[in-house]
């Protein structure tokens, strides 16, 4: 099993990944292209699980390169839990990708991370209700100071795959 | 005359910045004494003792904060600033204080379990550290503490959720 | 089943519809205060001031007990009283137990009874229940878990973590409890590495007040030579040590008022940990290092390191017998550097040789116990794995500082 992390630039998501990972952190390029992304690990029930911070992307419709790069990478690990990190005052973008990586079959966790900017912002989001609707774990986080990780982990073992039609469901029920 | 909160801010915004310059003022030169190893008396203030550099370092913080805060003095973020420029000043303010208390106490090397009365009470006189000077000028920051939190329970908004709050462990 | 683009944007509007509220929280001053307290450019300062804070309530509340009280207590009734009924005089076993029967203070006697009841109650538990107290409150204020996240990245660099700083503080104080410390610690590597450096490289209490008595111009400087070295042999171990080095996720909660009787409770099991954990070992060291001292293996060791000494570090013949002592005793170490002709260079180098070494006997100890938990191989690798680290740092960092002063054109 392999931790992805995905979501749309600047949404804090390399934060994220320092608070996951230890110190080592192997930066590798992507084959054939210019695109560099990172790898390292973490400690999941005592096991060493491997985490890739792939590059920033809005869709799996690559739109350039490192967005090329990303796709790439989700389709190598069929088998990995994804964390989709998005930025809780843009929520709509964010919720995109993460549909479009759970329509393609994936477990997804979901990071609402700059919870505290979107406090800021007076944007609140109902998270237990989100958690309902989609049926996957969704946790907010503030990578910053570090609130939240814990939990973001303790929940990646919940994440399994859902079928976009219970969510449509979900959502007239 | 009653002062309308535009005003209070103004006053708020002069008195800061004036303290803040005081106390950025007071931390270089209790760096400065800290580097080179020595001490200043004036009258019942003295720059001296242990730790006098950091104590400098935390004043010069404390007071970039006081003067960084004033642009826009309401807006709650700088607002935040000068409470932490106040706390500052009273860590190292209540730390002085909290040792002398107990330094009050027990008799000394040579003499009993206990202080005479004449002891203990000569080690609470003059000369004191700048902080404790400056504590009762910072305590300025709680009537605008009381100010903004007023404010903000009239608004009547619903009490906050916090990150961990979609069924976490915490 | 997949959906179009304006299906999936459809499905999208439904649910924010149904999730997002705006206007439901306001950003109050505490959120405005929380958020600069983990900006490093706002954050940094003060936690400078909440640490400067630690130590001024540390040195306060353990000087009342310590110099305050205790020492009184130990020095003038508890020593004289011991020297006077303890049987056999001059015996070995006096000797162990008592101590020096001329002794006129429970630090120099080096007794089991005497020194190490002192050390271990008279000095260390003030300090242990001021350092718990004010960390314990750190911690419920979720202050604590926060300042680890911010000095996180610096430490990343040489494959520790932001909760690290807890033992590093703890270290400054007692090494004692900054071992037992390393075990929140998430791998066997992490722990090793972190209890090693703490011990070698991050003077104690004891050594800090050794410094200002020996060198009060140059303590800066021993400071930050130190934490270099600390600094520059993490970078090393964590290379050279196998295992991996995980983020340690931290809980970090909300801001919030700490509740007195958590407080007290956490306080209170901690303090009783050290007792029944800590104490043993002091007085068993003390036990080992009175039977080497008596069995003439100590003296035995000083001829053995004195070309040694002398060669590799510039420091003068006479200063090999308080240099290999002060593994053990540290203020009679110092007391003889200081009677001991010597140029600033050398005294300098003298005091740095004396604190990397393993602070006292009682770390040297918690870290051999430390090892037993991985069994015979843990033990060993504390102890040689331990040993060699000081061995090497000793000689490479201790020879630097004197490559520095023939640089300098001193020595």
């Amino acid at each position: 099993m392999k931790i992805l992390l995905m979501g749309n630039p600047n949404v804090g998501k390399s934060a994220i990944f320092n608070r996951l990972t230890g110190a080592k952190v192997i930066e590798s390029n992507y084959p054939g292209t210019t695109v560099d992304y990172t790898r390292g690990y973490m400690r999941l029930d005592d096991e060493d699980v491997e985490v890739i911070d792939v590059p920033g992307t809005f869709s799996l419709e690559p739109k350039d390169v490192a967005e090329e790069v990303a796709v790439k990478i989700l389709k190598e690990n069929r088998d990995s839990v994804v964390v989709c990190i998005i930025d809780s005052t843009k929520l709509e973008r964010g919720l995109y990708l993460a549909l479009e990586i759970i329509e393609e079959g994936y477990p997804v966790v979901i990071a609402l991370n700059m919870w505290d900017i979107a406090k800021e912002k007076s944007v609140w989001i109902d998270a237990k209700k989100l958690e309902r609707v989609l049926g996957v774990p969704v946790v907010p986080t503030i990578a910053v100071s570090g609130e939240g990780i814990r939990e973001l982990v303790s929940r990646i073992k919940e994440a399994s795959p859902v079928d976009i039609e219970r969510i449509v469901r979900n959502l007239e029920g | 005359m009653k002062l309308n909160k535009e005003m209070k801010f103004e006053i708020g915004r002069v008195y800061f910045a004036i303290l803040g310059a005081v106390v950025l003022g007071i931390g270089i030169a209790e760096m400065l004494l800290g580097v080179t190893g020595r001490s200043f008396e004036w009258g019942i203030m003295e720059m001296s003792g242990e730790f006098l550099l950091w104590r400098g370092l935390i004043l010069f913080f404390a007071g970039t904060f006081y003067l960084s805060s004033i642009q826009n003095f309401s807006d709650i973020h700088q607002l935040a600033k000068t409470v932490m420029a106040s706390v500052m000043i009273w860590i190292i303010a209540g730390m002085k204080i909290f040792s002398m208390i107990l330094e009050s106490i027990p008799g000394g090397e040579e003499g009993g379990w206990f202080n005479t009365l004449e002891g203990f009470l000569a080690s609470y006189s003059a000369p004191y550290i700048p902080s404790i000077f400056l504590l009762p000028f910072s305590l300025l920051v709680l009537y605008y503490i009381k100010l903004v939190e007023s404010e903000e329970k009239m608004d009547g908004m619903k009490e906050e959720s916090q990150p961990t709050g979609s069924g976490g462990d915490t | 089943m997949k959906l179009t683009v304006d299906e999936r944007w459809d499905l999208i509007d439904k649910i924010a519809e149904q999730v997002v509220k705006y206007g439901e929280y306001r950003y109050r001053l505490k959120d405005a205060i929380a958020d600069i307290t983990v900006k490093p450019l706002t954050g940094i300062p003060i936690a400078i001031a909440v640490l400067y804070g630690f130590w001024s309530f540390f040195g306060a509340f353990a000087g009342f007990f310590t110099d305050g009280f205790l020492v009184k207590l130990f020095d003038n009734h508890w020593l004289p009283w011991l020297q006077e009924v303890f049987p056999g005089k001059g015996g070995w076993l006096y000797y162990i137990f008592v101590g020096d029967p001329a002794a006129d203070n429970c630090f120099e006697a080096f007794g089991v009874l005497t020194s190490a009841l002192f050390v271990a109650i008279g000095v260390v538990l003030p300090a242990i229940v001021a350092f718990y107290l004010f960390l314990i409150i750190l911690e419920d204020t979720g202050y604590l878990p926060r300042l680890a996240v911010l000095v996180d990245t610096v430490l990343h660099k040489i494959g520790l973590h932001g909760f690290a700083v807890i033992p590093m503080i703890l270290s400054l104080g007692c090494n004692v409890p900054a071992v037992i410390a390393t075990r929140a610690l998430e791998t066997g590597k992490q722990r090793f590495m972190m209890a090693v450096l703490l011990a070698i490289f991050i003077p104690c209490g004891a050594q800090l007040g050794i410094m200002f008595k020996v060198i009060p111009g140059h303590v800066g400087f021993v400071m930050l030579y130190l934490l270099a070295g600390f600094f520059v042999f993490g970078f090393i171990l964590d290379r050279l040590l196998p295992g991996k080095s995980p983020e340690i996720l931290l809980d970090v909660p909300p801001y919030q008022r700490p509740i007195a009787k958590n407080v007290t409770r956490k306080l209170w099991m901690r303090v009783k940990s050290f007792f029944k954990v800590a104490i043993p070992f002091v007085l068993l060291g003390v036990i080992i290092v009175n039977l080497m001292y008596l069995t003439g293996f100590l003296g035995w060791l000083a001829n053995l390191l004195e070309p040694l000494l002398c060669g590799w570090f510039g420091v003068p013949k006479e200063t090999v017998g308080p240099l290999v002592a002060a593994f053990l005793r540290k203020d009679l170490a110092v007391a003889q550097l200081s009677a001991i002709e010597m140029t600033m260079p050398q005294l300098v180098t003298s005091v740095v040789l004396v604190s990397l070494y393993f602070p006292c006997v009682a770390t040297f100890a918690m870290l051999i116990r430390e090892g037993r938990e991985g069994g015979l191989k843990g033990v060993s690798q504390y102890l040689f794995g331990g040993l060699g680290a000081l061995i090497a740092v000793i000689f490479l960092w201790g020879g630097l500082i004197r490559l520095i002063w023939i640089i300098l054109g001193v020595a």
